[in-house]
């Protein structure tokens, strides 16, 4: 499989001289089509920071990130980040249709027609049908999260880029969110990139797991999960690759943890 | 019906009933002479006679004019300079500066200066009522444009905004709640600067009028042409109210919204 996704020691510091924060220090990573890449590593490394050089909302300091053999230096049409703060990506004065149609501006080859079409079919995908007139403030935190998700998605996406996107939500919503971001993924064909700090989840997930270290971080472990497609709830998560990728995670995390504490 | 249900439903007679009466009483028991408090009565016939022989529909025509161009003129003139604000922060500083001096002075200390500059008329109550109009929508379009959420904007970027239609896209509808704020404290202010400069540099309007009946001790007429400029003040920012409900009727209601 080609790379849809490379980034080539990345460097990235806030601030300067004295205050320099060096947040990403030499990260390289890339992500093959039609994958589904998780990513975990300690609260406040930096997570963040990187979806946004990888989305080329941010400049890198140091090194390149290149989308589909391009270099990136503003946001590429074919990527999209799913924002850690989803209530406040959505456009409260947009209905949740009209968020989704904001999404697809840069669509070509469509009609207005053809484009309210594709929305409409997307929240539909996404479990909101009737939704669409209503505005993001008169659902709730798990139904904005799918608005944002169904917008990502309807921008032509290829390459899905979600910041902790299920952090609000409670354990049951969360595990059904989680089997349709699978489904919907596979469904309108994107290569996803899931940042995490549930290491069940990641693991659940994804084909891959890319553990990334503290701050200056950078990617010190990777984990294939090797699990078929489509997961299940019960049997994915007693399945021995499951309980091994878990374990190894984990364990990994934790010696981060306690080299902090020593530190 | 319930006693609250019917005393909401009279909301509006109840709270008249009891203003005039009180005037009533106090115009009874004879504590200000006649001459400075007239009666109710002697208000309306007075009133009355003012709208039968039309100088007082001109009045009000001519003042509610020149108080809501001047708002449209300021509104416009704010928002600008709160977009430049916005886009320049150099000009942004010399606005500041220049809106710390002007604010503070009351319309009537325009007035002497502008009869010099721009003699009487229209562009008189222009340049006074706009001079301190302006502040309200500026000052808070500068606020709400400069809180705009970095989410929001970077959510406008990926999805292949430029500064222009970041700018025309996303912060200008996610300021115009607080703009509004801004237009209808300027919406009172604006009556306000147009009463005193007819008062001070007029020939006609409403302000002309009450300065012309004051003079004359017409007491009746005076308080007539008062609740006049009041009723203005009233409509003006229902006016102001529609536009807002029909630009920002989200705003209100997501404000408006059960938790
Ligand atoms: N604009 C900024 N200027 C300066 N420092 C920043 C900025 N944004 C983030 N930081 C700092 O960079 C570090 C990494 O932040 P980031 O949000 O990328 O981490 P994260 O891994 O996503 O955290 P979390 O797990 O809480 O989501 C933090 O220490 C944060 O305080
Ligand atoms: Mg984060």
């Amino acid at each position: 499989m080609p790379a849809i996704l490379t980034a080539d020691g990345v460097g990235k510091s806030y601030g300067s001289g004295s205050a320099r924060m060096p947040i990403i220090d030499g990260l390289t990573l890339s992500i093959a089509k039609g994958e589904f890449v998780s990513l975990v590593g300690p609260s406040g490394c930096g997570k963040t920071t990187l979806l946004m050089c990888l989305s080329g909302l941010l400049a890198p300091s140091d090194g390149a990130v290149s989308f589909k053999g391009q270099v990136v230096d503003q946001p590429p049409i074919g990527l999209s980040v799913v924002f850690q703060d989803y209530s406040r990506s959505l456009l409260p004065w947009k209905t949740n249709l009209d968020n989704v149609l904001f999404g697809m501006r840069r669509v070509q080859g469509m009609d207005a027609r053809a484009k309210r079409a594709r929305a409409e079919e997307i929240l539909a995908a996404v479990g909101l049908t009737g939704f669409g007139g209503h505005y993001p403030w008169q659902v709730s935190g798990g139904m904005q999260q799918r608005v944002a998700i169904a917008r990502g998605i309807a921008s032509q996406s290829e390459l899905l880029l979600l910041d902790e996107p299920l952090a609000a939500v409670d354990a049951q919503t969360r595990a059904d969110m989680q089997d349709l971001l699978l489904d919907v993924a596979q469904r309108f064909k994107q290569t996803c990139v899931l940042v995490t700090h549930d290491v069940e989840e990641a693991v659940y997930m994804a084909n891959r797991v890319l553990v990334l270290g503290p701050r200056p971080t950078r990617v010190v472990r990777e984990v294939v999960v090797d699990l078929p497609m489509p997961r299940d709830q019960l049997t994915t998560r007693e399945a021995p690759g499951f309980l091994h990728a878990r374990h190894e995670v984990l364990a990994l995390i934790r010696g981060m943890r306690q080299g902090q504490k020593l530190s | 019906m319930t006693a609250a249900v019917v005393a909401e439903r009279l909301r509006v007679p109840i709270c008249a009933a009891l203003v005039l009466g009180t005037w009533q009483i106090v115009f009874l028991s004879g504590v200000v002479p006649e001459k400075y408090f007239p009666s109710i009565l002697s208000i309306a016939t007075a009133f009355w006679q003012m709208l039968a022989d039309g100088s007082v529909l001109t009045a009000w025509a001519q003042t509610f004019g020149r108080a809501l161009i001047g708002l449209v003129g300021a509104a416009a003139l704010g928002i600008t300079l709160a977009i430049l604000s916005d886009l320049s922060p150099v000009l942004s500083r010399g606005f500041r500066y220049v809106s710390d001096v002007l604010q503070p002075i009351p319309p009537a200390a325009f007035v002497p200066m502008a009869v010099f500059m721009l003699g009487l008329g229209a562009k008189l109550y222009a340049f006074v009522i706009i001079l301190v109009t302006v502040w309200p929508p500026y000052l808070n379009g500068v606020a709400a444009l400069s809180g705009v959420g970095a989410v929001q904007l970077n959510t406008g970027r990926m999805f292949g905004l430029s500064n222009w239609g970041l700018l025309w896209r996303i912060k200008l509808p996610a300021a115009l709640p607080e703009i509004f704020t801004g237009i209808r404290y300027a919406a009172t202010i604006s009556l306000i600067a147009v009463i005193v400069s007819e008062m001070l540099a007029g020939r006609d309007g409403i302000g002309f009028m009450i300065f012309k009946k004051a003079f004359a001790l017409r007491t009746p007429e005076v308080f007539g042409l008062m609740f006049l400029v009041g009723l203005n003040g009233v409509l003006l920012n229902g006016l102001v109210n529609l536009l807002r409900r029909a630009v920002t009727g989200w705003h209100l209601r997501m404000m408006e919204r059960p938790e």
